[in-house]
């Protein structure tokens, strides 16, 4: 049960209001709109990297699965199996993310595996031993690898907030896939 | 050694530039500037948390010490314990953050021992329990409590990104908060 009020939507800047607009209601959004002099520029980061068309969104689920599983955050846990099944990620791949170790004997492309191994590593440890570090890399690119880690760092720093708030799962709203920068097919 | 090539500050499109004349030419703008889709809107809210009213910076630096000491962020320790000193945190409470000195001994305010705890704990545990955050929002109010997590969040994240790089530190280049 969350621990503080949802912000309503009228009680918001036309910006603010409009950025959670396009990314449905989620009570995420609502929680973290109480901070308002900040929650814009949040959002704004949020959206940077929603569009941004460097990660394949099946990547990027993964990315997201593992660090709410490791997180131990239900909130995004709860909206990322269901955004990960629309990005192709099947049953069983969700299972053996948000399990400790099966993910590795899953069926993952090499650059899908080393991206999770990266994920894992780094939030179990926090920091990355220079093999797999340079698996992720060889595999991405700079770009991409620096999109990645502020994926984990975003949704590890995201999980902090969810869980201290304990924020309810939304009943049945989801954040939409938006639509990508240069992506003409969704 | 960085274990990403960093950029060229020079070379970024012309709203990152400003934002790194601004706060720094520091090694972690030229990292994060390998990705200038996701960075240009990260920007954006690293100025908002900065320039937001509703902390001083001693406070907003007890909090982000705190965060890069149970991260083992090697490089947000080197930037912020400078900037700690010259927000007016003493060494004996620099120390204290750091785990080499008491803390109940180092003089802090009741809302900077407030906001430690609460660092601590959401480290330590990845949540809070209920008490601890009755105690948080007592002492800080909703709105700022939501801002706090908000920025604990930020560089908690951004630990993960720098120790992953292993990024060098910055020679003399400093944030300027």
């Amino acid at each position: 049960m969350t621990r503080i009020a949802y912000r309503d939507p009228e009680d918001m800047t036309d910006e603010a209001r409009e950025l959670m607009r396009a990314r449905g209601n989620l009570n995420v959004y609502r929680t973290l709109a109480n901070a308002e002099k900040v929650f814009t520029g949040w959002m704004l980061a949020g959206q940077a990297a929603l569009t941004s068309p460097v990660l394949p969104l099946r990547l990027r689920e993964l990315v997201v699965l593992r660090t709410a599983y490791l997180m131990q955050c239900p909130y995004e846990l709860g909206q990322h199996r269901d955004i990960a099944r629309t990005a192709g990620v099947t049953s069983d791949e969700i299972n053996a993310l948000t399990s400790e170790s099966s993910w590795r004997t899953a069926h993952f492309d090499t650059t899908e595996l080393a991206v999770v191994e990266l994920t894992n590593e780094l939030l179990t440890n926090r920091g990355v031993s220079d093999a797999v570090f340079d698996q992720a890399h060889q595999a991405l690119g700079s770009e991409a690898t620096v999109e990645v880690l502020m994926l984990i760092g975003r949704y590890s720093g995201l999980a902090l907030m969810l869980n201290a708030f304990d924020v309810d799962l939304d009943e049945s709203a989801r954040l939409p896939i938006p639509p990508r920068h240069g992506d003409l097919t969704s | 050694m960085s274990r990403i090539p960093l950029v060229d500050a020079e070379q970024q499109p012309q709203p990152i530039r400003e934002f790194i004349a601004r706060r720094g030419n520091l090694n972690v703008f030229r990292l994060l500037a390998n990705a200038p889709n996701v960075f240009a809107g990260w920007t954006q809210m690293v100025d908002e948390l900065f320039d937001s009213p509703t902390f001083n910076l001693r406070t907003r630096e007890v909090a982000i010490l705190r965060v890069a000491h149970l991260q083992g962020a090697r490089y947000e320790l080197s930037q912020h314990t400078e900037i700690a000193r010259g927000a007016g945190l003493s060494e004996q409470q620099i120390n204290a953050i750091l785990d080499t000195d008491d803390v109940d001994a180092a003089g802090f305010s009741r809302t900077e021992r407030v906001v430690l705890d609460l660092v601590t704990e959401l480290c330590d545990t990845r949540g809070l329990t209920e008490d601890s955050f009755a105690t948080a929002r007592d002492e800080l109010g909703e709105e700022a409590l939501t801002e706090m997590l908000m920025l604990v969040s930020c560089y908690y994240g951004l630990a993960f990104v720098l120790n992953a790089v292993d990024l060098e530190l910055d020679a003399a280049a400093r944030f300027q908060p």
